[in-house]
């Protein structure tokens, strides 16, 4: 990784309406902790309560927000030219990219939700919500990155991905469940509670390897992509 | 130091750039051409950042699209005004400073900074720049790490005259260094203080390519319709004629013509002294087709 392209993509992760949106999603995942310990079944609706906003809502949006923007800003406003022209592998321009959205998007995600799950008061819920929605942020981020460099509308088509695959295709059977990332933490989720949800019976291991894989395909994809995309 | 052999690159049904070759050693050597006629992506190929669709472009005998190495002796300044305006200038160069992985990167980007006249120590961002600043840290973060071959997009756009000067002049140096130093430009007078070997280029192709004052003869050999505003335009036309320096005349109105001249240089030097002895007063010369395209059209037939 080269530290110099990850500290300069850094700097741009966080703008301030960025920081506005990423306080407010906290904000509602704090409320909703609140709202789920003071249900009757508590340990199920924190558990679906984790899942539906700190997987399917929180780590995607956060991810796909910083994600597409890290080298998909560069393109777009095409400055991108100023890391490419330099003596250092499209591999180390990636991986710093990577790094750089995976600083910011994981630390919040996971400091908020394992806050959130803390107040739901479900013990069990603590240490798995740390790991899925750092397993989760790490998958999505390698997805997003990739989608910036290789689409101009990355948001667009990230936002797309989100609504029509992740969270409307997936529902259609177990086939497209398992192409679903959100898939595999969730069933993280499920193993620490026992509680049942739609789309998490992947088995332990590959809920762990899976989204990590992704994570890693998307960061090779975007290493393969800075060696052939042409800069403008 | 730089080889371009057949190369040509086109975009979907577009040809930007169609069986170009040349050989370009250190000096300054000019890009001329006007707008769209494959200048930039000429230069983006030189420089890695886009791949010849057939053909090949070496760089002290590397392929810069493949070989990242050779990148460590390319400095460009692209034509585009987008820089990382987050940055303060002394950041931004600092930045390509250590990507070429300098001993010294903060200490090299000063030096390069001062060398465009610029301050290292102002610690505005770069969104606040004006567009001659603009341009002139562009050249500084293609020149910090000392490269041997830089190429330089439209650099001075923007710039005022005196900075033109002193822009022209670093060429200059750096291209005694025995630095490879290409600049394209769309403007033909600026092209002229470059120096004298020049690539002209038109619709892609490589329309000329030698000393600029060949070129220019050759470009001053074509004919010119020229229009002239003055309060005596039939004894002026008379005087140019005997003089030999236009080939035809139509009179316009009662202080105007258009005139033909198949040698634009001859006619240059002849038409204020036959102005002064007929007692005319010039009010206008305006050169009827003039403009770059013209020229190169004109270039491209030959």
């Amino acid at each position: 990784m080269n530290l110099a392209v990850y500290r300069v993509i850094l700097r741009t992760q966080l703008s301030p309406a960025r920081l506005l949106v990423l306080a407010g999603l906290s904000v509602v995942a704090i409320l909703l902790a609140f709202t789920a310990r003071a249900s009757d079944d508590t340990v199920e609706v924190a558990t679906r309560t984790i899942a539906n906003f700190g997987i399917n809502i929180f780590a995607a949006f956060i991810a796909l927000a910083l994600g597409s923007a890290a080298l998909g800003n560069l393109v777009e406003d095409r400055t991108l030219v100023y890391l490419w022209l330099r003596p250092v592998s499209r591999h180390s321009i990636a991986t710093a990219a990577m790094a750089a959205v995976v600083t910011v998007v994981l630390p919040i995600l996971v400091v908020v939700m394992t806050v959130a799950a803390v107040i739901t008061g479900v013990g069990e819920l603590v240490a798995a919500t740390a790991v899925a929605t750092a397993l989760a942020a790490f998958a999505y981020s390698g997805i997003f990155v990739a989608l910036g460099l290789r689409f101009k509308r990355s948001l667009l088509i990230g936002l797309g991905y989100i609504a029509i695959w992740e969270l409307l295709m997936s529902r259609l059977g177990d086939w497209f469940a398992r192409l679903s990332i959100r898939s595999y933490p969730m069933s993280i989720l499920s193993d620490a509670t026992d509680v049942s949800m739609r789309l998490a019976d992947r088995s332990t291991l590959a809920s762990y390897i899976v989204p990590l894989a992704v994570g890693l395909a998307g960061l090779l994809y975007t290493s393969w992509s800075l060696t052939r995309t042409e800069i403008d | 130091m730089v080889q371009a052999a057949g190369v040509s690159k086109w975009f979907g049904d577009l040809v930007a750039v169609s069986d170009v070759s040349f050989s370009i050693g250190a000096g300054v050597t000019a890009l001329l051409g006007p707008n769209g006629a494959g200048k930039s992506t000429m230069l983006r190929m030189m420089c890695g950042l886009a791949k010849p669709s057939n053909g090949s472009v070496t760089v002290l005998g590397k392929e810069p699209r493949s070989d990242v190495a050779v990148l460590g002796r390319i400095g460009m300044a692209p034509q585009q005004e987008s820089l990382l305006d987050h940055l303060s200038g002394q950041e931004f160069v600092e930045l390509a400073a250590n990507l070429h992985h300098l001993q010294r990167p903060a200490e090299s980007a000063r030096q390069a900074i001062q060398t465009v006249e610029l301050d290292p120590d102002d610690p505005r961002r770069l969104s606040t720049y004006s567009k001659g600043m603009r341009q002139r840290i562009k050249l500084a973060q293609a020149i910090v790490h000392d490269p041997l071959v830089i190429a330089l997009d439209e650099p001075l756009t923007g710039l005022d005259p005196r900075q033109r000067r002193e822009m022209i002049s670093l060429f200059h140096r750096l291209g005694s260094e025995g630095k490879c130093v290409i600049v394209s430009s769309h403007v033909l007078d600026e092209v002229e203080r470059f120096g004298s070997r020049v690539l002209v280029m038109a619709q892609g192709r490589l329309a000329a390519e030698g000393d600029f004052r060949e070129i220019r003869n050759l470009m001053d050999d074509r004919p010119l319709r020229i229009s002239i505003r003055t309060d005596q335009p039939r004894e002026l036309a008379i005087a140019l004629l005997d003089r030999g320096v236009i080939s035809g005349c139509r009179l316009e109105g009662t202080d105007g013509m258009v005139v033909d001249t198949n040698d634009a240089a001859a006619f240059r030097r002849a038409v204020a002294p036959a102005a002064r002895d007929q007692d005319a007063s010039l009010r206008e010369l305006r050169p009827l087709d003039d403009d770059l395209e013209s020229v190169f059209r004109y270039l491209v037939t030959q």
